[in-house]
């Protein structure tokens, strides 16, 4: 088991450098720099030979060794460097950003299994009624949504028009109603449809059959199962949607004008704002890798059967 | 005491100054204190050294937060006393002498004596290597400075500097504290570390997202003939960034937004019918306009460049995308510029002479109806440009134009690093929008010069991937605009100018830019400078 | 084995999870054939597929050039959905930008399956080390953001249809490796297979005859999932600024530049949205019917 988690760790570690070096490698590629498009800016009217210092200064003409050695070596000493579209430290960028993105991630990945929770118990209940067909179907609805544009309807319609939330200056709860939803939305769809499934094969088990026999009420029994066989395709799950949550972050950060890794992460790939990418996709791979490592490490504990029954 | 290249008695561009809209006078009631201005801003900004200041969201928030030297009046364009009380210029302007007023602070207690604003030029007007500041735009020719006495500060020019003094009144020489000009170039991105004199300073900034300013309640050093002295009437302005335009809008009409930048000109009239109000600031420079790249060999040839403006239909692509306050372009620089010349002559819209010049350069049509000379085809390649108003839909309605004469061109939207590299390079971007906003006719140098914004790329200019093309001709044009010290001389120049990128037709001017804002019905004194950035120094709000 | 192995069945939730427990209901629909929102989705795409191949039978404007002066109407019968701000009509830019974003999703899905089923038969066919340094490698891919990933591939490669296409399949590979590894090691865990072996078969002659056609139904059940998926991200690639230039009309750049014009004019924005909610929920409607069938 040692040696199993030693392993494990060791891989994750890898991930993450090779993430690292991946990400080097396809941002040096692109045409230009963060340097030169800002500083070529003709807002600044620059001369050639100040842009020429200026790039020196910078040192982003260095050899590409020399750079990926000392991008790497500021990374494993916790220096992200300097955002220089933003002219702030990256670090700072992020001590703002990170916990926002968190706390829209957590509360969207919350939301979307409270909902799917919802609507697998609706369909559970519905069982055998035409209403169940339309719950189910719901899923599929949710999950072919794109969120932008579930976005900036949300706003028209509850901020412009009902004036229910305001998008502007809003309170720290109001700010997020209808962000969380947005995102909630999409990931809320396979989590139902696991989680329907999961309660149809509860409903053709023995120990249902029993437990009903002996006189508890089919909600009781779906209730006192569904906790235990909910824990572990959301847990599963987990570090799969960490992905997609973020893409969601991204777009849903975009469209409420939220600040957030989202947001940062789309102004930093049109200004190629190396550093900020960087601290980007090192900190989203520490979390993914993490988030994994501890699904993978903990699952034995969780499931007592220990290798997953192949769904098909 | 006003030197004789003081902009004063240019009457076109005064009168023409007097009709755009600025504070507004419809309430006589007796301004009230209080309150925070919620504005909502496009874009984040960028670096708050002052020269950069020419970036709209950097000039909103320095010109809250700085005072200049001197105050250029948005509606005569006479240039007035503010920290400066008086100067003096020498026959070639070449030395400036500026007085300045006593008791100013800036906002770290410090004082803004002669010995910061000498600072602030000898970096304005040669940069700092160590410390990675350029060299500011509206800075010409700068030598050096003197400190003659605690209030009263010198400076030299290597040769004659004419726009020097209008150069002090603009965004870009906001004066900052000496202990803000000791920080390196790339930190200044982080607003609380600029310290100013002006009427806010900077409370909390939230990166990207929000910035908070509160008003100085000892500023007492406002320019010297305007009716409002004293503190700011708002306690305080919120800057908050919002990016899509539908959000600015709705939030504005929704009642959670008080006064926006960039509204689009569609959404005028709901704006209008709500009673909500409209600002178009003009911006006074180089009109929103089609530039050619003549080193690429499609476009070298004048009959070609000449066809395209003819193939042009400027009154429609207004009359479809804009509004009246977008008035239909006359000549490159904008009617209420200073140094206009009306070039109507030369420009127009006739599809046939277009046809005619293109067969008669050798351009025929191929079989897909597109023209070609030599088997090479007349495909041309533009940017579109994110901050100029509706510019992709204007690439589009001329693509369309082109299109009817039998030259294709294509749109790319492209990302920030693409479009900075293939901008440079004539043979990849033959066709670029172009546009720049400045109160005096050195805005036609900033422009055109190669050694400042090259929008035609010239050989010596920052593209290395220029073979040959240079214009020996407009250069000296140009060059006399920024150094000639008469002013009629000067005036003439700009007008040759002028009427000499139409004759070459580099470029093809569209529409006359204003900065639109809308407001709340009861935000009054809002005010703009000389090129359409906000002053929020006299708002009030009547709520 | 890692958890992995069931996490990619969250990826064909629609197929996956009624392949294994069909409702009673569901079943007898599926076999007698006549399930009536399958026939839809089907009509769905086949309407779609002919505008992407016959747009003039539908539409008699321009969709590229429009009318100066006719700009911002409303829907009405000569404008079924209104026109947009050059005055081009909507409808004319939905029908012909059909073509643009159904062979954009294709050829997404295309790069994501063969270079996905390639990795995944390699890993659950080979196994030991290789297996693990690919499906590390997965791991790579996955933890990079999709976006971040999608975007960097479309600046490397310019701005176009296809490159979207392109850079949303290499988003797609992770998932199609995982899943069709996972299909291959439980076929190749299966007792035929080890006969198969067992009675001397060759690697090769094994996988082709047995392995691969029992592993790859619930991979094609993915496919046509992924189809609706991958239109989704190129709307959203196209809604950032990153997908088609201009006037291509691609079903998300009609959303984004609509969107400018919601105060004004909401339909704009809502028709190219509602239409891609429309296609993508045919299409994972029909993968649903895929997963049935295969089980």
């Amino acid at each position: 088991m040692l040696k199993f988690v030693i392993a494990r760790i060791g891989q994750a570690v890898l991930v993450l450098w090779a993430a690292f070096t991946l990400s080097f490698v396809l941002l040096q590629a692109m045409p230009g720099d963060a340097v030169l498009i800002k500083f070529l800016n003709p807002e600044y009217g620059l001369s050639p030979e100040q842009i020429a210092e200026i790039r020196a200064d910078y040192a982003v003409d260095g050899s590409l060794f020399a750079q990926y050695a000392a991008s790497l070596g500021n990374v494993l000493t916790g220096d992200f460097g300097y955002s220089v579209r933003a002219g702030v430290p990256v670090s700072a960028q992020l001590a703002v950003n990170l916990p926002a993105t968190l706390t829209l991630a957590s509360l969207g990945f919350a939301t979307a299994v409270i909902l799917a929770a919802l609507l697998a118990f609706l369909s559970s209940f519905s069982a055998g009624s035409r209403l169940r067909d339309l719950i189910q179907s719901i899923p599929a609805l949710f999950i072919s949504i794109p969120v932008f544009w579930l976005g900036i309807m949300l706003i028209q319609i509850f901020s412009f028009r009902l004036k229910l939330v305001p998008v502007i200056h809003p309170g720290p709860w109001e700010s997020l109603i209808l962000p969380v939803l947005t995102l909630a939305v999409p990931i809320s769809a396979p989590l139902a449809q696991i989680l329907i499934r999961n309660l149809d094969e509860i409903e053709t088990r023995s120990f249902v059959s029993v437990a009903r026999a002996k006189g508890a009420s089919r909600g009781r029994v779906l209730f006192r199962h569904v906790a235990r066989n909910a824990v572990l395709p959301v847990l599963t799950i987990a570090g799969v949607l960490f992905g997609e949550l973020l893409a969601g972050a991204v777009v849903t950060e975009t469209v409420f004008g939220l600040s957030g890794i989202g947001s940062l992460t789309e102004r930093a790939v049109s200004y190629q704002d190396l550093a900020v990418l960087q601290a980007v996709v090192i900190v989203s791979a520490a979390i993914f890798v993490a988030i994994n490592l501890i699904v993978d490490l903990a699952y034995p504990f969780l499931d007592p059967r220990l290798k997953p029954r192949a769904g098909a | 005491m006003k030197s004789r290249v003081s902009l004063t008695s240019f009457t076109l561009a005064a009168v023409l100054a007097a009709t755009a809209v600025s504070a507004s006078g419809a309430h006589a009631a007796e301004p009230v204190k209080g309150g925070t201005l919620i504005y909502l801003e496009q874009q984040t900004h960028t670096n708050l050294y002052p020269p950069a200041g020419g970036f709209y969201p950097n000039g909103g928030i320095l010109n809250q937060i700085t005072d200049k030297l001197t105050y250029q009046n948005p509606k005569t364009l006479e240039v007035e006393p503010w920290i400066a009380e008086s100067w003096q210029v020498n026959a070639d302007a070449t030395e400036y002498t500026f007085k300045l007023r006593s008791g100013v602070t800036f906002s770290d207690g410090s004082p803004l004596d002669a010995a910061a604003v000498a600072r602030n030029f000898d970096v304005f007007g040669l940069g700092d290597k160590a410390l990675k500041y350029p060299v500011s735009e509206v800075v010409n020719n700068y030598d050096r400075s003197e400190v003659v006495d605690p209030q009263t500060v010198k400076f030299y020019f290597k040769k004659p500097s004419p726009g020097f003094l209008q150069g002090t009144s603009v965004i870009g020489s906001g004066l900052v504290s000496l202990k803000t000009l000791t920080l390196p170039f790339e930190t200044l991105g982080d607003a609380t570390k600029i310290v100013g004199s002006g009427p806010f300073v900077v409370e909390s900034e939230t990166l990207g997202k929000e910035l908070n300013l509160k008003a100085r309640e000892d500023y007492a050093w406002g320019p010297a003939k305007l009716e409002h002295q004293g503190r700011a009437y708002i306690d305080g302005i919120s800057y908050i960034v919002t990016g899509e335009d539908s959000v600015r809008i709705g939030a504005l009409l929704a009642g959670q937004a008080d006064l926006i930048r960039q509204i689009q000109a569609y959404d005028e009239p709901q704006v209008e019918s709500q009673d909500f109000r409209i600002y178009a600031a003009s911006t006074r420079g180089v009109n929103n306009s089609i530039v050619f790249r003549p080193d690429n060999p499609l476009v070298a040839d004048v009959k070609v460049r000449k066809a395209l403006s003819l193939a042009t239909n400027t009154k429609e692509i207004v009359s479809t995308l804009f509004s009246a306050n977008y008035p239909v372009a006359t000549s490159i620089l904008a009617s209420s510029a200073i140094g206009y010349a009306d070039e109507t002559a030369k420009l127009g819209f006739d599809a046939e002479k277009a046809k005619a010049l293109l067969d008669e350069a050798g351009y025929k049509p191929g079989a897909d109806g597109i023209r070609e000379k030599d088997g090479r085809k007349l495909v041309l390649t533009a940017y579109e440009s994110l901050p100029q108003p509706q510019n992709r839909a204007t690439l589009q309605l001329v693509a369309q134009q082109w299109g009817k004469v039998g030259v294709t061109l294509n749109v790319l939207a492209g990302d920030a690093g693409s479009r900075t590299v293939d901008d440079l390079d004539p043979l990849k971007t033959p066709v670029s929008p172009a546009m720049v906003g400045r109160a005096d006719p050195d805005v036609l140098k900033s422009q055109y010069y190669p050694k400042n914004r090259d929008v035609l790329r010239q050989k010596g200019g920052p593209s290395d991937k220029v073979q040959s093309f240079v214009d020996p001709k407009l250069n000296g044009i140009l060059e006399t605009i920024a150094t000639e010290p008469n002013r009629e001389k000067r005036l003439k120049a700009a007008a040759e100018a002028q009427a000499y990128v139409l004759d070459q037709a580099y470029a093809i001017p569209i529409f006359e830019e204003p900065q639109v804002y809308a407001s709340a019905p009861y935000v009054n004194g809002l005010a703009f400078e000389a090129v359409g950035r906000p002053s929020f120094y006299s708002v009030w709000l009547d709520k | 084995m890692t958890s992995f192995d069931i996490l990619d069945r969250r990826s064909v939730p629609a197929s996956a999870a009624s392949a294994a427990t069909p409702s009673t209901a569901a079943r007898f629909r599926v076999w007698r054939g006549i399930s009536p929102s399958l026939v839809l989705a089907w009509l769905v795409l086949a309407t779609v597929l002919l505008w992407a191949m016959a747009p003039g039978l539908f539409t008699v404007y321009n969709p590229v050039e429009g009318v100066p002066g006719g700009q911002l109407k409303a829907p009405s019968a000569a404008h079924l959905l209104g026109t947009d701000s050059l005055g081009r009509d909507l409808f004319s830019r939905i029908v012909h930008g059909s073509v643009h974003s159904l062979t954009g999703a294709l050829a997404a899905v295309g790069v994501g399956l063969l270079a996905g089923t390639t990795i995944g038969i390699l890993a659950g066919s080979v196994g030991g080390w290789i297996d693990d340094l690919l499906m590390r490698l997965v791991d790579v891919l996955l933890s990079i953001p999709t976006l971040l990933l999608s975007l960097s591939i479309i600046i490397l490669l310019g701005f176009g249809t296809f490159n979207s296409a392109i850079a949303v399949g290499a988003t797609a590979i992770a998932g199609f490796s995982r899943l069709t590894r996972s299909e291959v090691v439980r076929v190749r865990r299966s007792d035929y297979v080890e006969a198969a072996f067992g009675s001397g078969g060759s690697f090769v002659k094994v996988l082709w005859r047995h392995i691969l056609p029992n592993s790859l139904t619930s991979v094609f059940a993915f496919t046509a999932l992924q189809f609706g998926w991958a239109l989704l991200q190129i709307s959203t690639l196209g809604f950032l600024g990153y997908g088609a230039p201009p006037p291509t009309p691609e079903w998300g750049l009609l959303i984004a530049e609509g969107r400018n014009y919601l105060a004004t004019a909401w339909w704009l924005t809502a028709a190219p949205g509602l239409i891609v909610v429309i296609v993508v929920l045919s299409a994972n409607r029909i993968s649903q019917s895929f997963g049935r069938a295969g089980s």
